[in-house]
């Protein structure tokens, strides 16, 4: 997938995003970082055509993305929103069969093959023993699983969320996270995400994309963007970056 | 599903037995089984009056409520918001309105008035839903603005028939039921009208749980979100016109038995539009049978009753209302 020289802004004056240029690659992890307002949730709202660019374009398999039929795009691209709603008294298994609507129509009922890729997509979530179970009834973490497999039970190669580990106690946000890893790994899905915490970004995207004010400030692989003087630059706070023979490269914040 | 069940079987039961002593109770009396020979044999002269004059009310109010209930629960689905309801945000009354202009101005066209009070109700639904609508509803907003629409139809409503007080359609009321002047075909306009719209109504059920989903969800899975709305919109509007066009006002009812509805057999529309047409056709007959009786020999219009149940009802609901959709 390929961002070209992308400017967007909503109604108002202000431009959210300027001349933004980036490669999405295929079968890796990208990640989004940035403060808040510096456009990453924007960027991912245009490269899954919630929002039309103004100028530039999204390129998906040689096409832009504009120029999709809806269906057709929502067999190609799968989206997790930050903030969900659903009829409280929904079951697990109901919601997840949405992601089966790309492909259905009123003629064709559900096939085995819709049967086949919500199963598959309750249990790479470990949703599988709660299908039955009412969405009210989960924990965040849980429901946000329930969104992932949603997404997942649209069987696309691409998957988007949009800070998946917000509002998740820590056990549930690397859980999120290590169920991203897999997917990528073991599932060749391309991923694009966009996070908060830095530490988290590095440790689990192949990709990163640091954005602030709409623009890109800098794009690659963690371990050759991440500098003291991009954070300094991105986020105006200062960091030692640590390359532990364990854990591999880190940052810890020092101070303003 | 158990209790869905016990909910179906409890209201189809209490709708056939409401409907058979509505027949039976009133200024003339026959027992069940006079009724059913007069209806079928055709011999007994009180079955013949409560065939002309009682059984044409009653089948109104059968469609009326299942059509009122049922629009409810479409309106509240299109602006996701279980207060939504035709009466309070103004469709009933723009509906009344220009069949009042109908019935006043050109009455040879009486059985296309639900036709024409439809693009009434369509204006009063736009207007609501202009307003209100600013990156999503906002129920209190909704309501106040479909408070001031609702004003301004039943203001212009007044007008007209205080303007026409001298002329025959005096009796033409804008705020009330008008169950007592109907007549067989009233029937057949009530029955046309209403019965496509709920057959429509319960084909789209589908559609109405997907905007139970966020519209960028919606969006992002393919779905035509403001296709869906938009025709969910013309066949709520469409059943709430045609039940006030034939049957006159009745507030709260589709927000009072979309409301049990939940309850009872949960938020799939696939159970909740069959349960709220039933339910609704239910409470209207009841509304109707208790005000031909209660103080007989002066009848209360239904539409009275409905608004004493209905108005405490609403402060309830709105005392609640972010409790109910979403999680």
């Amino acid at each position: 997938m390929e961002i070209r020289d992308v400017t967007f802004s909503y109604s108002d004056k202000v431009k959210r995003l300027h001349h933004v240029e980036a490669e999405i690659k295929e079968g890796q992890i990208t990640t989004i970082i940035g403060p808040n307002g510096s456009g990453k949730s924007t960027l991912l709202s245009v490269l899954t055509n919630n929002n039309q660019p103004q100028e530039g374009q999204v390129i998906l398999d040689g096409k832009a993305i504009n120029q999709y039929k809806p269906k057709e795009l929502a067999k190609r691209l799968g989206v997790v929103h930050q903030q969900n709603t659903a009829p409280s008294d929904m079951t697990v298994e109901r919601l997840v069969h949405y992601g089966r609507l790309p492909y259905q129509n009123p003629f064709s009922p559900k096939n085995d093959k819709d049967e086949a890729m919500v199963k598959w997509a309750l249990k790479s979530t470990g949703l599988y023993e709660k299908r039955n179970e009412t969405i009210d009834t989960l924990s965040g973490g849980q429901q946000q699983r329930v969104w992932i497999a949603m997404a997942l039970a649209q069987d696309t190669p691409y998957l988007f969320l949009d800070e998946p580990t917000s509002n998740l106690d820590i056990y549930y946000q690397y859980e999120i996270l290590e169920l991203v890893k897999r997917l990528c790994n073991e599932h060749g899905l391309t991923i694009v995400m966009v996070l908060h915490d830095i530490n988290q970004a590095i440790q689990y995207s192949h990709q990163l994309i640091a954005m602030k004010r709409g623009h890109i400030i800098a794009k690659g692989n963690p371990k050759e963007i991440v500098t003291n003087q991009l954070m300094k630059e991105v986020y105006g706070i200062n960091i030692m970056v640590k390359n532990d023979e364990n854990v591999g490269l880190y940052i810890l914040p020092l101070g303003i | 599903m158990y209790k869905k069940m016990i909910s179906f079987i409890a209201v189809i039961t209490l709708l056939i037995g409401a409907t058979i002593y509505s027949m039976i109770t009133g200024s003339i009396e026959v027992t069940a089984g006079e009724l059913i020979a007069g209806l079928f044999g055709g011999m007994n002269e009180n079955v013949e009056i409560i065939k002309d004059l009682r059984l044409p009310r009653i089948i109104i109010s059968l469609f009326a409520g299942a059509a009122l209930a049922v629009s409810g629960v479409l309106l509240q689905a299109v602006l996701r918001n279980p207060l939504a309801e035709p009466g309070i945000i103004g469709v009933s009354s723009g509906a009344g309105f220009v069949s009042i202009i109908m019935i006043t101005f050109f009455p040879a066209l009486y059985f296309y008035t639900p036709l024409f009070s439809f693009i009434g109700g369509m204006i009063a639904f736009l207007l609501v839903y202009m307003f209100s609508w600013k990156s999503g509803l906002n129920p209190l907003r909704m309501i106040l603005i479909g408070v001031a629409v609702n004003a301004l139809f039943t203001g212009l409503s007044e007008f007209l028939s205080s303007q026409n007080a001298s002329s025959m359609m005096s009796g033409v009321s804008v705020t009330s039921s008008t169950l007592t002047m109907t007549t067989w075909s009233d029937v057949e306009i009530i029955a046309l009208y209403g019965s496509i719209g709920l057959i429509i109504a319960f084909l789209v059920y589908a559609w109405c749980n997907h905007l139970g989903l966020k519209d960028k969800t919606l969006k992002n899975l393919g779905f035509n979100v403001n296709r869906a709305r938009f025709i969910i919109s013309v066949i709520a509007v469409l059943l709430a016109s045609t039940a006030t066009a034939i049957a006159g006002m009745f507030a709260f009812i589709g927000l009072l038995i979309p409301h049990i509805g939940r309850t009872l057999v949960g938020n799939d529309h696939k159970l909740l539009i069959p349960f709220s047409a039933l339910a609704g056709a239910l409470l209207i007959v009841v509304a109707d049978t208790l005000g031909r009786t209660i103080a007989d020999p002066i009848e209360i219009p239904a539409s009275i009753i409905m608004a004493i149940i209905g108005g405490p009802f609403l402060i309830f609901m709105l005392r609640k209302s972010d409790r109910i959709y979403g999680n």
